[in-house]
């Protein structure tokens, strides 16, 4: 379902370009927004085709509607299980938690690649028609960084609920998170000292480096991953030390 | 030497942040036998089968199943496992069928077809999604998932609570068989009569405490009869010099006896005399019960003031 919505919302917004690109007023009005909301909302040059995306897709509604997507669902794998009290059945089996966990957590994964895979598809075919013209390379960069940060703050809500049990909790940290990180990331360029601590941020790895127009960065990549990899294991030892559903 | 027992807990504590728990219970379960684990609603019963399972973790004791401590080899004892939770929570959205496949691939486990032995002896619907299931299917389900693994132990927490009683009668056949074919039974319950129909040995634990562990034949030897006299002509019954006996109100001739313990002093002192009708009533063991529940907390009263 979220991969169709992702489809759906690619070809909508992609549809939109040639308006806005036959468009010259926007070129002009570009200019006369102030610094602090270009940077906020990611408002580039809306008549190229990277610019438009950026602004359009990548800058906020993407990475929004798949972080809202792994959030959700992550906060539950767990947590879902102990409210709903099917814990003590499935972890009768002779099954690990550690077992059970990573495979909750490769479902995650997996659903998380599908609903992006809706979207690249979407945005290709939107590409394609409109005659955008956009490197493969960035845009495969894009769409992978917008994947990774879902999983990060989904891995996170997953990691808070193994660890707490507790679901609402689980989502509420990592949407905090993940609000905290976009602001970081979207401001930096404005506040000195939030571009000190902007590597902190996941966004800023993902989408602050404008993997549209850079293309791949193995570097920031890398944090992603590894930051994913950390809360998982997190996550892990906790629900392997703790009492279930009590 | 003996075999390991399958289930052998030694001063297990578990306190939680909200109280209750259970507090330094001792309790050996022997291969093969049906132990019933008796106490009312609250008492700890389910505080002690989630620590089997090791959905929760004792704060201290040790806890050994067949032998091996439970922490550690916990994977491959619930191999050998079946378990029915007490609050039954099931996935509502697949069918019966679903979740048994789905839980046996997890146990590496039964083919289908072996499955599917135990939902057809249980008249079980496995194809509609679980949700539209009676409370007695749902149970069912339980039951076929707890059975399905071939466990040597099975722990059944409240089997029967809120079933009608055909199901009831289903499942106390099935504890029956599967202590037949030499599974150890674990279960626990609040109703005295279904203990005494299905198990060998009763543990009765109340405010986290073990109490007593008795063979249910002793206690059905405290057990007090009712019993309903008439004797021909309607002739008044002299109970002097038979012990255990005391009566009860009597209508219309008819004479009505409580006797507690052993039945043979009275049908000798009758059988001096013409009856005319005579009905014996099913021992009440909750009587005993209660009696024991009341004896254990004097006797724990007693304990903590030594202890003091």
């Amino acid at each position: 379902m979220w991969a169709v919505g992702m489809f759906t919302l690619a070809l909508v917004m992609t549809g939109l370009y040639p308006t806005i690109r036959g468009n010259p007023q926007l070129a002009k009005l570009h200019d006369t927004y102030p610094e602090a909301l270009r940077s906020l909302f990611g408002i580039t040059d809306l008549t190229t085709g990277i610019g438009y995306l950026r602004a359009e897709v990548f800058s906020l509604v993407a990475p929004l509607l798949l972080i809202v997507l792994a959030v959700l669902w992550g906060g539950d794998l767990i947590a879902g299980e102990e409210d709903r009290g099917t814990v003590d059945i499935l972890m009768a089996n002779p099954i690990s938690r550690s077992r059970v966990l990573l495979e909750k957590w490769a479902a995650l994964v997996v659903g998380v690649v599908i609903a992006a895979g809706g979207l690249a598809i979407g945005l290709v075919i939107g590409i394609l028609t409109t005659g955008m013209h956009l490197g493969m390379a960035g845009l495969s960069a894009a769409l992978l960084a917008t994947a990774l940060l879902s999983i990060v703050f989904g891995t996170v809500s997953l990691t808070v609920g193994a660890a707490t049990g507790n679901r609402a909790l689980a989502r509420g940290s990592a949407v905090a998170l993940a609000v905290i990180a976009y602001l970081i990331s979207a401001l930096a360029d404005m506040v000195d000292w939030l571009k000190e601590i902007r590597p902190l941020s996941p966004w800023y790895h993902a989408l602050g480096v404008d993997p549209l127009a850079s293309g791949f960065s193995l570097v920031h990549f890398a944090v992603l991953i590894g930051v994913t990899g950390a809360v998982g294991l997190l996550g892990v030892v906790a629900f392997d030390r703790r009492d279930l559903a009590v | 030497m003996s075999a390991p027992l399958p289930v052998c807990l030694e001063a297990v504590t578990k306190h939680y942040r909200q109280g209750r728990g259970i507090e330094g219970v001792d309790l050996g379960v022997r291969e093969g036998e049906v132990f019933a684990f008796l106490g009312p609603n609250g008492a700890g019963k389910t505080t002690t089968i989630r620590i089997l399972l090791d959905l929760i973790r004792p704060d201290s004791g040790s806890v050994r199943l067949f032998g091996l401590e439970l922490r550690g080899h916990s994977v491959e004892l619930r191999r050998r496992i079946g378990y029915l939770p007490g609050d039954l929570a099931l996935y509502e959205d697949l069918s019966a069928k679903e979740m048994l496949t789905h839980f046996a691939h997890l146990r590496g486990g039964p083919p289908w077809g072996a499955i599917a032995a135990l939902t057809e002896a249980f008249e079980l619907e496995v194809d509609k999604p679980i949700k539209a299931l009676s409370k007695g299917n749902r149970q069912k389900v339980g039951l076929v998932q707890a059975m399905m693994g071939d466990p040597a132990l099975l722990i059944l927490d409240e089997p029967t609570s809120g079933l009608d009683p055909v199901v009831q009668g289903q499942v106390h056949r099935l504890i029956r068989s599967a202590s037949a074919e030499g599974r150890t039974v674990f279960l626990s319950s609040h109703i005295l009569s279904e203990v005494s129909q299905v198990a060998d040995r009763v543990g009765i634990i109340q405010d986290g405490r073990m109490i007593d562990v008795r063979r249910v034949r002793e206690l059905r030897g405290e057990a007090i009869h009712y019993v309903d006299v008439r004797l021909v002509g309607g002739h008044p019954f002299n109970l002097t010099g038979v012990p255990g006996v005391s009566s009860l109100p009597s209508e219309n001739g008819l004479v009505r006896l409580a006797v507690k313990g052993d039945l043979n002093p009275l049908i000798g002192a009758l059988a001096r005399d013409q009856v005319e009708e005579l009905a014996v009533r099913e021992p009440d063991l909750e009587d005993v019960f209660f009696d024991l529940i009341s004896g254990g907390s004097a006797a724990t009263e007693r304990d903590s003031r030594a202890d003091s």
